[in-house]
């Protein structure tokens, strides 16, 4: 036992709250999964139970493995890396939309060469962006009401970003410009220029809907949930949670996972109320609020504005994805399609989530050396 | 404020949004389960959902013509909803439907329906099997115009549900070797069971939701698989070969009151399976396909004398015997140890050349040549018979072969009588499928060819997968040991063991085989009888064999059991097969004064089809595409047409396709009367095309 933590304590650096927020996430992810593929296996895998169980434990390893090697990279490294990988995803993103395989009926995929993985360009792309407007943010700081010179370059990115991304998923990019709204806001910039930027989203927003290919989706999607009557999926979801009662039907009991489309991505937290009750449901939604209250501290901890924005910044578009995951299981909003984060089953998502994570305990961690000159507090002599 | 402090104050902001939006979460799980709750809960007791499979059509098997041998057809069972119908429906017309139901399937009374359908209606029922009876689809369409039924699913309450049944269209013929399938439509035995895999298909599935009603509705949510059909499997089997084989062996197996028969006929050159019989006899009496003898594991027994020819093969190899060359096979017993060998005939033959020790199937004789020649080196007989590639499998299409077994010197029950036994076809296993590939190599000049059923795996008119022909041994012995076997195995049936079959119109090659069969290890007075041998042994064009097991009464050998069934087989095939008889009576066939109507056309056809008939035929240098016909003498001289553009061509001649190329690649629209070829057209050849671009044909 010993060893073990001694071991953990030499290799699991930085905030050992968040390692341990994701180690527990990991696990429900392991269970919940297993549970809510049963049926997929037996459509695809000839009733292979174990290969989406091997498949989707790898992936949570391999996640694992990327919060590892991000942490050990000293968080200042990010910031010139972003910016270059920013350039890449915008050809990744329009091949994706022109040339990409398609998976229920969207084109967000690409296959990867040679190892013959589908990736999603939006992933690295969201990334990339976050990073790069941290970085941006801090370094305008001291002049961040000058529209001109400060706010114009980041508004730039973040509607060629998030409009590339709308034309193939359409919830994917309205979360990464509210994420990236809600960035700014902490980044000190005006709220009136906040609204200007609500605009362009709207109009990029408007644009690719007229384009792209989800349009429709997107449409028929907000026409279902205005509509009185619940979706099938939605009631499915409803009859999961309903009958989930306050501990719920135990590990790997429920019912609805044979009728609940897409139990195991989308609709996965129905699945948790179903199997661990609403004490399991609880505990989940309190896990991802941890998560936020540790990154805000990592944040607050920090000396330099870049590496609080980061902090903060990242985990906020961890939770808002869970939270909005979690909020369309409930039936508070439409469906989107957005996996829960550390929990669903979902292929190279899981690894930027991973990465995200592994860039706030790198924070959480502080400077590894100083780079050149004697460190220097930005903020003070910003004050 | 500071940058820190205001970044801090924001952040908290941004964090208490993320709270509220959590309360709003925990507030909809709690309305879900405690004031939506019973709405939902209820919703799952009804929600009924099942994932139901969508069955594949299973693929259908056929001949080597393309005769359905086996395919699958929709059958209905009928059952009711008779809690469907109203008041005024039911009451005036329940007795008629009941005395229709009676009268169809004639298993109850017209009032025992009645009464059952009452009660059910009584109990508020929602289904009632009416009778299990597999109904075909032109009952089904009558059924559904009777009186309650005729209003349909949903206010007459009648319900069909179709299963699919494997139909044989020639019922009992092949029916063992094509197989059949169990309740799940799966193959069990035959090819059915061998190439299930690309019959089968794969079953989709999909979500169905129960109705209110009792019935089945699809949910379509985007996880249904839709069912992959059946592959066809296109056989080798012919279906005019199996019948012959098929009656012969019956009336045998009738007439012998044996236990088993089988019968393959296979083609010579390709290895093709033309037939391949099995009938066996039930506790009744009765015969009917139960167990393929020809290819399984059961069949495979001690061949008796048909295999002296793998004896003499060996023999002729090691040694330089003649066919003149003699034996003395004594009084007809020869002790081997403390065993005793016997002929067929009282009292010996005496002194017999190679040739008749064969024909005659003298068991001393090529115990005796065998023993002499092999006995200080038994390996040097069994590595011939391991060389032929008797001692494996041959790795036949159709699933659980038997395996011939062979021992060796080595083998612990090997003793000194091992050798002459097995030299006449003893102490040794063999199916009759082995035993007939050996026999079809000596017709087939020596190559061992591997027996293929099957020829093709088609999806319609594609071919997935195609069986070729494969060589095993390209080559089982010399040409001149051939040469003598395949005399010997004339001089059987000229004037051997099987002279009783022998005819004038054809040659058959062939040899009889009379085997004791072991009970309880030890020989009985039961025999396994068969007959190998390929026809016509001029130019062999088909190999078969014939075996019967234990034939009861007087008769009781290969030559007076088995014998005949080839001979039958042969004859039948040989009457039916035109291209089997000698070639001379074609030649003679007069051919002359009927001359092929050729006027005018494209050249290339025109000379392909001449040369293709044999009629003379030839050219100016110019090779224009299209021709007109002169007649020098008997051959045909072909003169150019020329087609330019804006001239009108001259169709005169041609037939209609022809024609409507030409004329309308040269722009002008064509109406056409009549039928046959080409005699007038309204506008004149080789005038210019002017703005009039309308032709009339005329055809005759």
């Amino acid at each position: 036992m010993n060893t073990l933590k001694e071991w953990a304590y030499r290799n699991m650096k930085g905030d050992p709250v968040i390692w341990f927020i994701i180690i527990l996430l990991s696990v429900l992810s392991i269970l919940v999964v297993y549970s809510a593929t049963g049926s997929l296996a037996y459509k695809m895998m000839e009733g292979n139970t174990e290969y989406y169980l091997m498949k989707h434990s790898a992936l949570v390893l391999l996640s694992m493995v990327s919060i590892w090697l991000a942490h050990r990279i000293d968080y200042r490294y990010y910031s010139g890396i972003s910016r270059l990988l920013l350039w890449i995803s915008v050809p990744l993103l329009v091949i994706t939309w022109k040339f990409g395989t398609n998976i229920n009926e969207a084109s967000r995929w690409i296959t990867i060469p040679f190892i013959n993985q589908a990736f999603q360009p939006s992933d690295l792309a969201k990334l990339a962006l976050l990073v790069t407007l941290a970085s941006m943010l801090s370094r305008r700081q001291l002049k961040i009401s000058d529209f001109q010179n400060a706010i114009i370059p980041m508004l730039v990115w973040i509607g060629i970003i998030c409009g590339l991304i709308a034309l193939t998923d359409v919830s994917s990019a309205i979360l990464l410009f509210l994420t990236c709204m809600l960035m700014l806001f902490i980044g000190r910039v005006p709220v009136k220029y906040l609204v200007m930027l609500v605009l362009i989203g709207g109009f990029s927003g408007y644009v690719a809907l007229s384009i792209g290919q989800r349009g429709d989706t997107a449409i028929s999607r907000i026409n279902e949930f205005l509509d009185d009557t619940p979706s099938y999926q939605a009631r499915q979801a409803y009859v999961a949670m309903a009958t989930g009662g306050v501990f719920g039907k135990g590990p790997g009991q429920s019912d609805q996972r044979n009728y609940l489309p897409s139990a195991y991505s989308d609709f996965i937290y129905a699945i948790i109320i179903e199997e661990y009750g609403i004490i399991g449901g609880i505990l989940v939604l309190l896990l991802y609020l941890a998560l936020l209250y540790r990154g805000m501290k990592t944040a607050i901890q920090s000396d330099r504005p870049y590496a609080g924005l980061l902090a903060a910044g990242l985990s906020f578009a961890i939770v808002l994805q869970a939270l909005v995951n979690m909020g369309v299981a409930v039936g508070l909003g439409p469906i989107t399609g957005l996996p829960l984060p550390f929990v669903s089953m979902g292929g190279t998502s899981q690894l930027f989530m991973g990465i995200a994570v592994g860039i706030i305990l790198s924070v959480s961690r502080g400077e590894l050396e100083n780079v050149g000159k004697p460190m220097n507090n930005q903020y003070k002599e910003a004050a | 404020m500071n940058i820190k402090k205001s970044i801090l104050l924001r952040v908290r902001i941004a964090f208490l949004m993320v709270l509220l939006f959590c309360m709003g979460i925990f507030y909809r799980i709690i309305k879900v389960q405690y004031v939506e709750g019973a709405e939902w809960k209820a919703l799952a007791q009804t929600i009924g959902m099942k994932v139901m499979k969508v069955d594949a059509t299973r693929g259908n098997i056929y001949s080597d013509n393309g005769s359905l041998l086996a395919t699958s057809l929709p059958y209905y069972r009928v059952a009711f909803d008779p809690s469907l119908p109203d008041d005024r429906l039911y009451e005036s017309n329940i007795d008629s439907l009941s005395y229709l139901l009676a009268g169809f399937y004639k298993d109850m009374s017209q009032t025992a329906y009645k009464r059952k359908i009452d009660e059910a209606r009584k109990n508020k029922r929602q289904y009632l099997m009416l009778s299990r009876k597999e109904i075909g689809y032109q009952d089904k369409k009558k059924i559904e115009n009777w009186p309650i039924f005729r209003e349909g699913r949903l206010r007459g309450g009648v319900i069909f549900e179709k299963v699919e049944k494997r139909i044989l269209p020639f019922s009992h013929l092949g029916y063992r070797t094509i197989g059949t399938v169990n309740d799940e439509n799966r193959g069990v035995v035959g090819l059915e069971y061998s190439f299930n895999r690309q019959l089968a298909g794969k079953n989709g599935q999909m979500l169905y939701q129960k109705m209110s009603g009792g019935g089945w509705k699809p949910v379509y949510d985007g996880t249904e698989t839709r069912p992959v059909d059946g592959y066809d499997v296109e056989t080798t089997i012919d279906i005019n070969i199996q019948d012959i084989a098929e009656s012969a062996l019956y009336r045998a197996l009738v007439s012998h009151q044996a236990d088993y028969g089988t019968v393959v006929v296979m083609e010579v050159k390709t290895g093709e399976i033309k037939a391949m019989s099995n009938l066996s006899r039930n506790p009744e009496g009765k015969y009917y396909e139960r167990y393929n003898y020809a290819v399984g594991s059961q069949g495979s027994r001690e061949p008796g004398s048909t295999f002296k020819l793998a004896s003499m093969i060996a023999l002729l190899e090691d040694t330089n015997l003649n066919l003149d060359d003699t034996i003395d096979t004594g009084n007809g017993e020869l002790n081997f140890f403390e065993e005793v060998m016997r002929d067929h005939k009282p009292g010996g033959y005496g002194v017999l050349t190679l040739k008749e020790v064969f024909e005659n199937s003298s068991n001393i004789g090529i115990a005796k040549l065998v023993t002499r020649h092999f006995n200080k080196d038994p390996q040097r007989f069994i590595d011939y018979l391991y060389d032929m590639g008797l001692s494996q499998p041959i790795g036949f299409q159709m699933v659980g072969e038997g395996k011939p077994y062979i021992k060796t010197p080595a083998d612990s029950s090997w003793s000194g009588t091992s050798l002459p036994w097995m030299s006449h076809g003893y102490e040794l296993k063999m199916t009759p499928l082995q035993t007939l590939t050996l026999y079809n190599a000596v017709a087939n000049n020596g190559k061992m060819i591997q027996p293929i059923i099957v020829k093709s795996i088609r999806k319609a008119d594609k071919v997935v997968e195609e069986f070729k022909t494969k060589t095993l041994n390209s080559a089982i012995c010399s040409k001149s040991t051939l040469k003598k076997m395949q005399i010997m195995l004339e001089g059987v049936v000229e004037q051997g063991t099987a002279k009783n079959i022998n005819n004038t119109k054809y040659k058959v090659a062939g040899k009889t085989g009379t085997a004791k069969t072991v009970i309880n290890g030890k020989y009985t007075n039961q025999y396994y009888t068969s007959f190998a041998g390929y026809f016509p042994a001029e130019q062999p064009r088909y190999s078969c064999i014939v075996v019967i097991d234990d034939p009861k009464g007087f008769q009781i050998y290969g030559s007076d059991v088995s014998a005949p069934v080839f001979k039958e087989i042969a004859d039948k095939i040989y009457a039916t097969e035109m291209d089997l008889h000698n070639a001379t009576l074609v030649k003679n066939r007069d051919f002359t004064g009927i001359f092929p109507v050729v006027r005018s056309g494209n050249r290339d056809d025109l000379t392909l089809i001449c040369n293709e008939l044999g009629i003379s035929n030839h050219s100016d240098e110019s090779a224009a595409p299209w021709v007109k016909t002169d007649i020098v003498n008997n051959s045909i001289f072909w003169k150019s047409n020329a087609i330019s553009h804006q001239i009108v061509p001259d169709v005169r001649g041609m037939t209609l396709r022809d024609a409507l190329y030409v004329l309308e690649n040269n722009g002008l629209e064509v109406e056409v009367y009549g039928h046959g070829r080409v005699v007038g057209q309204s506008l004149n050849p080789g005038s210019k095309i002017s703005s009039i671009k309308k032709i009339r044909i005329s055809l005759g």
